[in-house]
């Protein structure tokens, strides 16, 4: 039998062979997703409301994780936390497990914090451009701060965080690929391995483009019916 | 009823009030009158404290409050005792027009919910809105929003209703709608502080007429007193410039 060019038979094989690994991939995105959205909400009312250090910080944060490549964090954490809990165990004869940091974890905790940083800039940008006039009548018919953020802010400012949040989510679901190069098996580092067994990458690649693009097409769509139920309610009238 | 003085404002080097002093009784009606950058809006908010004044004494009922050291919780009183109508309407847009009334007596007052629709419901029914009650802001016409605006405004029962040119970002058409449902909180005798250019309104329905230009009241009294024989130049200047159109 000769040799095929392009075979297909071992490109359709390969999709339930990668398939078992995709709950890795999506609890990467679960994970950073939630973390993500609490840290930048946080973030986001710390910027907005100048607590003092605190602002500091978060600047300090964001401007780091944007100016540093995702593939960068991904190692400084890697390499990093063993050699900071070997620190740690030599400074304060503390005895932290060193083998017990799993890759996982340093790909969920940078994952999770460059979302942050992301997300931040989302959800203030948002906030910041609720109507100042629907605050003031807030404030004007008694409600205090706390009330007025939950009540008017926050619901508006999600209804016009929701396309930014989209594109996030999509270029996070993207970015996962990049997991395997600290050696967490997900779909991409399986299908790697796959590719190598009978050097078929470019079938491997194919199989793992459909994946992805089948994936952010739904996410896209789910986001469009979002982000359509919610723009039903107040459609923004032009004034 | 309430009562400023000495109320004085600056942003930044721009001192929007100089010293300003009003009294108004229950049941009044005070119409302030000035051309644009006379401080009138400004002096507004600071009743309210949607802008915090620099100083002087707001005094609501019998309480005095000194505004240079006026706490959270007493800022949120007063709050709760006047109400605020906007220019723009400022409505919550994603919430319809009953929940636009209802949010002042549910979140702030912790009114139980039945209870604050039907004070909601009647209060959209008095400004002629009955049958708009689940009607979004953007499904509403301005003439209607600013309804909307005074029935979120009346239904909390405040001491004092403060007006800020409810009309002027309506087509002329739609502020006689306004202009009748505010006569009827006239005839309710609540006690309104208006700032427009409504003279016609202000005639009929002031008790007091306050002119302010350049951040201090230049003259008040009666619409007669104003209207017919005002004393000061800058008033006559201005009545002169408005009643021409």
């Amino acid at each position: 039998m000769t040799e095929q060019i392009f075979d297909v038979h071992f490109l359709l094989e390969t999709f339930p062979k990668i398939m078992p690994y995709y709950p890795i991939t999506m609890a990467i995105v679960g994970v950073a997703l939630v973390f993500g959205l609490l840290i930048g909400f946080f973030c986001a009312l710390i910027r907005i409301y100048h607590v003092r250090i605190l602002t500091t910080i978060v600047n300090i944060y964001i401007s780091i994780v944007r100016g540093t490549p995702l593939l960068i964090q991904l190692y400084l954490f890697y390499y990093g936390i063993p050699i900071s809990l070997r620190l740690l165990n030599a400074k304060f004869q503390t005895n932290f497990n060193i083998d017990g940091v799993s890759p996982l974890w340093c790909v969920l905790i940078s994952y999770s914090l460059n979302e942050g940083a992301y997300q931040t800039e989302t959800i203030r940008g948002a906030i910041e451009s609720v109507d100042q006039g629907e605050v003031e009548a807030a404030y004007s018919i008694g409600l205090t701060g706390a009330q007025t953020l939950r009540r008017i802010i926050i619901p508006e400012a999600v209804k016009i965080a929701i396309p930014n949040l989209g594109n996030n989510l999509l270029k996070l679901f993207k970015n996962t690929s990049l997991a395997f190069t600290v050696s967490v098996v997900d779909i991409m580092a399986e299908g790697k391995l796959i590719g190598s067994e009978g050097y078929r990458y470019f079938e491997v690649y194919i199989a793992l483009a459909v994946i992805y693009w089948v994936s952010c097409f739904v996410i896209s769509k789910v986001v469009d019916v979002i982000e359509l139920r919610v723009n039903v309610a107040g459609k923004r009238i032009a004034r | 009823m309430l009562e400023l003085k000495h109320i004085q404002k600056a942003f930044g080097d721009k001192h929007v009030l100089k010293d300003v002093s009003l009294t108004v009784k229950k049941g009044q009606v005070v119409v302030i009158l000035g051309p644009s950058g006379s401080g009138k809006t400004t002096l507004l908010r600071t009743i309210n404290f949607l802008d915090g004044a620099d100083s002087g004494e707001i005094v609501l009922d019998q309480d005095h409050y000194d505004v240079t050291r006026i706490a959270k919780r007493d800022v949120l009183a007063i709050r709760k005792r006047t109400a605020f109508v906007f220019q723009r309407y400022n409505l919550f847009q994603n919430k319809t027009a009953l929940e636009n009334v209802i949010e002042g007596l549910v979140t702030a007052r912790k009114v139980p919910k039945v209870e604050a629709i039907t004070r909601g419901k009647a209060a959209l029914a008095k400004v002629g809105l009955a049958d708009r009650v689940d009607f979004y802001p953007s499904q509403l016409s301005g003439g209607q929003q600013q309804r909307v605006g005074i029935a979120r405004a009346i239904v909390i029962k405040p001491d004092v209703i403060l007006f800020d040119e409810p009309t002027s970002a309506l087509d002329p058409e739609l502020i006689d709608d306004v202009l009748d449902v505010m006569r009827d909180l006239v005839d309710d005798e609540m006690t309104m502080v208006v700032v427009t250019h409504e003279m016609s309104f202000a005639r009929d329905v002031a008790s007091q007429v306050v002119f302010m230009a350049e951040g201090n009241v230049v003259e008040k009294g009666t619409p007669a007193q104003i209207f017919e024989h005002p004393q000061e130049a800058r008033t006559k200047q201005f009545l002169a410039r408005i009643l021409r159109d």
